[in-house]
């Protein structure tokens, strides 16, 4: 059976941003929600096509990861702070509502806290980038590939399609990018060692979803979040993993009303 | 064979006293619980190894190499500079290669400061290679792998000024920055030891040897392969200026013999099927970390990894790879083939290989220096004098 598009429902632009092909899902018209995607783009983004119903949704992909180049200049987290300001630029985007999901999580974190004035509603969905205390964070790097979809979900079947059935060379070769991209801007920390000193800057209205479930980045962590944005609100959704969104629709629907 | 042909023995040093359950770890590197390392059987074994390469020396090797791996039963070289020195005052005639620390595990400056001390200390006899490093030391070190191809050019680069320039200079680069390179000492030889790349085929590491004019040695690769990347290096060496010699393109062979074809098989077989299915034993995720390989060499290797997969397989493993086990003259026959093919004089002999027992690798080195050395040597001196006249 062929594996269903994950890109199916979307638009797709081709961007160049100071050199790098970027590539744009954008789905529905209104106001911009940027989602800002995690490590791996296999599983597609199906999941954020309720939100095309109000807002003009705006999928980039991070340079080094799906569609968009590769640009081995791009090292740290904060040089793709600054290609978003070059993307948004190019979009016309001024202000906007951002989603970040667990990398993209930490990404949309880091971006508001330095452009909070553009940043008008803020949610982060398991992200990653703290440093867990009591229950150490997972590391994804010191994981076997071949281990961690099962540790995404609760209900393997959501992402089964998604997954090749026997040994598939180019989709070891998309993941083994996309992991080197990572371990150019994560490998020494998992972690960013900065960002708790700074998270009181996310003085915008800001949502912390988590599934229950997270085997990856546990929900112990959503607390810690919190620690450091204390007027933040959590949403944590029973029988879901580390993809809440592709799990529940509640989710999806939870992100759609705190948007709005 | 032109000019002087060259033997070395090379020595992995393994741990080899692994626990009966061992083939339940899935490696032998990166993850093999250290708690099966018994000091005093590792005491024991330095002592045995460090007398094989004297040994080496006294019956007329040319060189002695060690190199470096972290984390694994397959080599306790952790630290090869360690052992150079310690075997330097009793090797009395050989090179001492040290093929080598990987540049990105240490700082620049100290290893040229290192290579220097061990170069006057042995009074020039050193020889060195500025390897990557395996996937697997990526998993040891804290070294990022996304960047270790980069992060090594500008670590040879250091090295190469540290020794070829007057200090102190400076250098300003992307991972280090140096206000005054100026080591002490300097290295012996001038304007520095040898050096050699030694790699797996990567386009990228050939680039990096045609470059400086380096020598070059595939590791792992078969003999077609091993063909084509001596063929590929000489001729992006000479394309950056630099002619290649035969001598610096040593030919890494396993070699054992025995008195009969059927003897030396019994004897050695046993400790090559352990270095090919137990030493080296890891997993694909260990030998290419993320950022490692290109993405199209990831795929290269994984459709090869599946071709070889199927245990240990002595016929194939003969075919594939430069395997030379049988009587002196049938070693002799095949070493002056490959010489000849690959375009070396430079054997790089694998002849302690595994588990290989001590009486083994005494006997092994022994008709070496007996009955193939010379000849070798004999006949490729008479092809000169014919030459010449």
């Amino acid at each position: 059976m062929a594996r269903p598009d994950p890109l199916a429902g979307f638009e797709r632009e081709i961007h160049t941003v100071n050199g790098v092909k970027t590539v744009v899902l954008t789905a529905g018209r209104g106001e911009p929600l940027v989602f800002l995607h995690g490590a791996g783009t296999w599983h597609g983004f199906k999941f954020a096509l309720p939100w095309a119903e109000k807002y003009r949704v705006i999928i980039p992909f991070h340079p080094g990861f799906g569609e968009s180049g590769d640009d081995p200049g791009l090292s740290d987290m904060h040089d793709y702070v600054l290609h978003y300001l070059d993307l948004f630029d190019a979009l016309g985007i001024d202000k906007l509502r951002l989603v970040g999901f667990s990398l993209g999580g930490l990404l949309a974190a880091k971006f508001a806290m330095e452009h909070g004035r553009r940043v008008e509603r803020l949610v982060l969905v398991g992200p990653a980038g703290l440093r867990g205390q009591a229950r150490p964070t997972s590391d994804v790097l010191s994981l076997p590939p071949e281990q961690i979809p099962a540790m995404l979900v609760t209900n393997f079947d959501v992402i089964k399609p998604y997954l090749p059935e026997g040994p598939d060379l180019d989709f070891m070769g998309d993941r083994y990018r996309e992991g080197g991209t990572l371990a150019r801007l994560l490998w020494e920390h998992p972690y960013d060692l900065k960002i708790s000193r700074h998270l009181h800057r996310l003085t915008m209205p800001t949502l912390l979803v988590w599934g229950e479930d997270d085997r990856l980045i546990p929900v112990q962590m959503a607390e810690i979040w919190r620690r450091f944005i204390p007027k933040a609100d959590i949403q944590i959704f029973k029988g879901a993993g580390h993809l809440v969104l592709d799990e529940k629709r509640e989710a999806v629907d939870a992100v759609q009303r705190f948007l709005t | 064979m032109s000019g002087n042909v060259r033997f070395n023995l090379m020595h992995f040093m393994p741990y080899v006293h692994l626990p009966e359950n061992h083939k339940e770890f899935h490696s032998l590197w990166v993850d093999f619980p250290n708690k099966y390392y018994d000091p005093k059987r590792g005491h024991k074994l330095y002592q045995q190894y460090i007398a094989e390469l004297v040994l080496a020396d006294r019956l007329g090797f040319d060189a002695v190499v060690v190199n470096e791996h972290h984390n694994t039963a397959y080599s306790m070289m952790a630290a090869p500079n360690l052992i150079a020195a310690t075997i330097i005052p009793q090797i009395k005639n050989a090179k001492i290669c040290v093929w080598g620390t990987p540049p990105n595990l240490e700082y620049p400056n100290r290893l040229a400061e290192e290579y220097a001390m061990l170069d006057v200390l042995s009074q020039g006899r050193l020889e060195v290679a500025f390897p990557l490093g395996t996937g697997m030391e990526y998993w040891a070190n804290p070294i990022n792998p996304a960047t270790a191809r980069e992060r090594h050019e500008e670590s040879i680069d250091i090295i190469l000024q540290a020794w070829t320039q007057d200090g102190p200079t400076s250098y300003y680069g992307n991972f280090y920055t140096y206000r005054y390179l100026n080591p002490w000492p300097r290295p012996y030889q001038k304007p520095h030891p040898p050096c050699y790349i030694v790699g797996t085929g990567s386009p990228e590491t050939i680039a990096l040897a045609a470059k400086y004019g380096f020598g070059y040695s595939s590791v792992f690769v078969t003999k077609q392969r091993a063909l084509e990347l001596n063929q590929q290096l000489r001729r992006a060496a000479a394309e950056k200026g630099h002619h290649i010699r035969p001598e610096q393109l040593p030919l890494g062979v396993i070699v054992y013999i025995a008195e009969s074809k059927e003897k030396a098989e019994e004897e050695a077989i046993p400790h090559i099927r352990y270095f090919f299915e137990d030493a080296l034993r890891t997993t694909p995720r260990f030998l290419s970390p993320p950022g490692y390989l290109s993405v199209d060499q990831l795929k290269k290797r994984a459709a090869l990894a599946d071709k070889l997969h199927g245990g240990f397989n002595f016929e194939a493993i003969n075919e594939s790879f430069f395997v030379a086990v049988g009587t002196a003259d049938q070693v002799v026959e095949k070493l002056e083939e490959w010489g000849e093919a690959m375009g070396t004089n430079h054997f790089h002999i694998l002849g302690a290989i595994g588990n290989m027992t001590h009486w083994k690798v005494v006997k092994n080195l022994s008709l070496l220096a007996q009955d193939v050395i010379p000849r070798m040597r004999a006949r490729a001196g008479a092809e000169r004098r014919v030459a010449a006249e």
